[in-house]
């Protein structure tokens, strides 16, 4: 047995793909990882900079070597740069993303998108209205139209404020006026961002950081929201339902096909092209026993949300489920998506096919979706893996599913509560339901795999507080088997009540990571219900394992909204203490909440629960010492 | 006399004395040519990962008696006594790894090197880069260290220093300050990931 494979995760199936990789001399993640150490300490505590070419410059965190980079820069300036930076390049993946749908919305409304429709109209005539867009009378093309206009208007806006802002509480934006950090423009935030930290432009380490919230709501508030909403007129609102999860989803005597990435224009083209009746045939006339199309990562999440597809696995088990020796094809579209994986499937007779204009993999075939073009490619696509099923080696696949429930939009929460969230409320409010914490956010190998996650989210359920996911979190703990309606026993004596009730687990899968503005709409509308702002809510964020550029931007835009977050892995700030305090204390007198840092998922457990019941006593509510 | 003096609590990983050291053994001398040639140019200091992932930057102390003298048979490794420097001619160098095995340190590799004749292995190590200081500059590993892990100095003022230190360390209340919070926070964040491993 590989020695490791218990060091570095919890999973049945992660541990037992692993000793197989060993098996078969594949390379993983944590064999990069392991021949990266030690890491670089300047590029760790941010210390190192790289902007400009007098440099590159590093600061000694000692204070015996330089204290200034060769502009001048001290480590308050040069951390408050970097992280803006990641900040920027967050918001920019997720908003680029959301762009991509927009496109296709508007290709859906000139009739340039065979295959494409407008599957929920009644959310379009909704999120239309919101923009002004006058939809009586109009049909859904028209009114797909002109929505498409006004919202690729918000990524170059000449306006003061984003559109989508109105959804947040008054007291919120009126905070985010006064403070300056309201989002203006989608693109407009991130392109301030990369002008404030070229060399002589913003070196105030304060107003640095400020910007980088702003940034980081035009994100939140701007390209995920538009990329939620988008996804969702055009692929429909997602509803509970069934579905499954783990490396055991595969089917050894079936096509299997991965989806990998993040946009849901592929896959879903993808997903059509697989339940056609003439190419299933096919499938079987090769002696397969039919097509099954899974999920991995976040690509998988939405598809998972909305047809209830089975998904693989997260970021770190993305080689792993390659090592099966089971997948026909994996096609991925964009964002976290390791180079390896070429690499990895060339071991094996995996098709790996990269699919977006702006994602290049070595070792991958490149054939390109447009809405144009998307319908016929994935109908090819999968027909090709389906030959390729015939050239499969010996297969390993050494887990049973798990069943898991996904699907929870707000407006299904809202749906499963009887229209409003009162119910929800009243539990809040007599103490059935502590609060709510987000977990959410990707895998990191610097942290066991999926421990952070389960443990956390565990140890919240169990003192009632209900736990909303997205992401690779959601995945996780989906495999740990606590998205079913029994899961219900794991939690308190409270959540359990309440979700026995509603026939509900405990905790709720709310999407991919774009699909982080589902949390904050929720708390927008619990807030608009008690008149309240999002601070004064008994709820909290946390990404115990992160890793992504995009991470940094979701934690920024939840602490932003007025979310007290926990972040797992020590983001690259260590080097200016001043910045630490900033994030770590200042914010909450700037806006109400702010970050905390702690790897141990039990720990953190403690300080969201802890923050959980001040937040209670300072509504009045009853409160428990932690 | 100076010396290379260690100091392992600033080590802060960033490997950039391996870089350096394999350029100033390069046969242009330039990191960017430096990485074009043949045999390529390796370093003699290496950083190793403890066991919280700090760095630890590992090189030969030149020891009196030295283990790897002691065991050369063929007598390719001498003392220059102006540095205290033990030194591998490659000419002389058979290859037999014995001064390999004998060293505690693991500081001995075998590799082609532009010093050597082309085509043979040889052992090859730390020569303080008596080369550099012949021509009054500090070795390379010292140059670029920018935390101060890699000092060249008298090492009576090193363990002077060291001394005053655990001096006012004692005099502290329990604990006392770290030198740099922000590289003691990180530390912390690190050793309580690997922690976690043990669960």
């Amino acid at each position: 047995m590989l020695k490791d494979a218990e060091k570095r995760t919890v999973t049945e199936d992660g541990r037992l793909m692993l000793e197989k990789a060993e098996k078969d001399r594949i390379e993983t993640v944590w064999d990069r990882y392991a021949a990266q150490t030690p890491q670089c300490g300047y590029c760790e505590m941010g210390l190192s900079c790289r902007i400009c070419n007098m440099g590159p410059c590093r600061i000694d965190p000692f204070g015996e070597g330089p204290r200034q980079g060769v502009c001048g820069a001290d480590a308050d300036i040069i951390v408050a740069r970097n992280l803006g930076r990641m900040v920027a390049a967050g918001a920019a993946a997720h908003s680029d993303h959301g762009r991509d749908l927009v496109e296709v919305l508007a290709a859906v409304a000139e009739g340039k998108a065979p295959g494409y429709g407008i599957a929920d109209p009644d959310k379009l005539k909704r999120v239309a209205a919101e923009y002004g867009i006058e939809t009586e009378g109009k049909p859904p093309h028209a009114v797909a139209g002109a929505l498409a206009d006004a919202m690729m208007g918000d990524f170059g806006s000449r306006r003061k404020e984003l559109s989508m802002v109105r959804r947040a509480p008054a007291k919120r934006r009126e905070l985010w006026r006064k403070t300056g950090i309201m989002p203006r423009g989608i693109d407009r935030e991130t392109s301030e961002m990369m002008h404030r930290t070229h060399m002589g432009v913003d070196n105030g380490w304060q107003s640095l950081l400020l910007h980088a919230l702003r940034n980081a709501l035009s994100d939140g508030w701007g390209g995920s929201m538009i990329a939620t909403e988008v996804s969702d007129i055009l692929f429909g609102t997602p509803k509970p339902s069934a579905n499954t999860v783990n490396v055991g989803v595969l089917k050894a005597d079936q096509v299997n096909i991965i989806v990998h990435g993040h946009n849901p224009v592929v896959s879903e083209m993808l997903l059509q092209a697989c339940q056609s009746p003439d190419i299933i045939d096919l499938a079987k006339a090769k002696g397969a026993a039919g097509i099954n199309l899974a999920g991995l990562c976040c690509t998988g999440n939405e598809l998972l949300m909305r047809h209830g597809i089975p998904m693989a696995g997260n970021h770190l088990m993305t080689e792993l489920v390659i090592a099966t020796g089971a997948v026909d094809m994996m096609l991925v579209d964009y964002q976290c998506i390791m180079p390896s994986l070429g690499k990895t499937a060339s071991c094996y007779h995996t098709l790996m096919i990269s699919t977006s204009d702006k994602a290049r993999f070595p070792g991958m075939t490149h054939r390109e979706f447009h809405p144009e073009n998307a319908r016929d490619l994935a109908r090819d696509l999968v027909k090709e893996a389906v030959e390729n099923f015939g050239r499969r080696g010996r297969v390993y696949i050494p887990v049973e599913p798990v069943p898991s429930l996904g699907g929870f939009s707000v407006e299904a929460i809202l749906g499963a509560l009887g229209g409003t969230p009162d119910p929800l409320l009243d539990a809040v409010k007599d103490g059935r339901i502590r609060g709510a914490a987000g977990v959410v956010g990707c895998n990191n190998p610097k942290i066991k795999h999926d421990y952070g996650h389960i443990t956390l989210t565990r140890q919240l359920i169990e003192n009632d507080i209900l736990v909303l996911d997205t992401g690779c979190a959601a995945i996780a703990n989906a495999k740990a088997g606590f998205k079913v309606a029994e899961a219900a026993e794991y939690a308190g004596p409270g959540l359990k009540a309440v979700c026995s009730a509603l026939g509900i687990p405990p905790v709720l899968h709310m999407g991919s990571c774009v699909d982080n503005v589902r949390i904050l709409l929720l708390a927008s509308a619990l807030a608009d219900s008690l008149g309240c702002d999002i601070s004064d809510l008994p709820v909290a964020g946390s990404a115990p394992e992160w890793y992504s550029e995009k991470a940094v931007s979701i934690g920024a835009y939840f602490v932003a909204s007025g979310v007290y977050t926990v972040l797992g892995p020590m983001p690259p700030i260590t080097g200016s203490m001043n910045v630490v305090k900033l994030l770590t204390e200042g914010l909450n007198d700037v806006v109400g909440a702010g970050f905390a840092v702690e790897p141990d998922p039990e720990k953190a457990g403690i300080l969201i629960r802890r923050h959980i019941e001040s937040k209670r006593k300072q509504l009045g509510l009853d409160a428990r010492s932690v | 006399m100076k010396q290379v003096v260690v100091h392992p609590e600033r080590c802060v990983g960033c490997m950039q004395c391996m870089l350096a050291c394999a350029t100033a053994h390069s046969k242009t001398l330039h990191l960017f040519t430096a990485v074009r040639e043949d045999p390529l140019p390796k370093p003699r200091i290496h950083v190793g990962a403890g066991i919280h992932g700090e760095g630890f930057p590992n090189r030969c102390r030149h020891c009196d008696p030295a283990p790897c003298m002691l065991a050369c048979l063929p007598g390719a490794i001498s003392r220059i006594p102006e540095t205290n420097t033990v030194v591998i001619d490659p000419d002389t160098c058979i290859n037999c790894a014995s001064c390999a095995m004998a060293c505690p340190f693991g500081v001995i590799r075998y590799h082609g090197d532009a010093a050597a004749p082309p085509g043979k292995a040889v052992a090859v190590k730390c020569d303080n880069c008596t080369a550099r200081q012949k021509k009054g500059m500090v070795p390379a590993c010292v140059e670029v260290c920018k935390s101060g892990a890699l000092t060249f100095e008298e090492p009576a003022s090193a363990l002077g220093r060291k001394t005053r230190e655990v001096a006012r360390s004692v005099s502290r209340d329990a604990g006392g300050e770290p030198i740099a919070p922000g590289f003691a926070l990180l530390n912390a964040v690190k050793r309580s990931q690997i922690e976690m491993e043990k669960r």
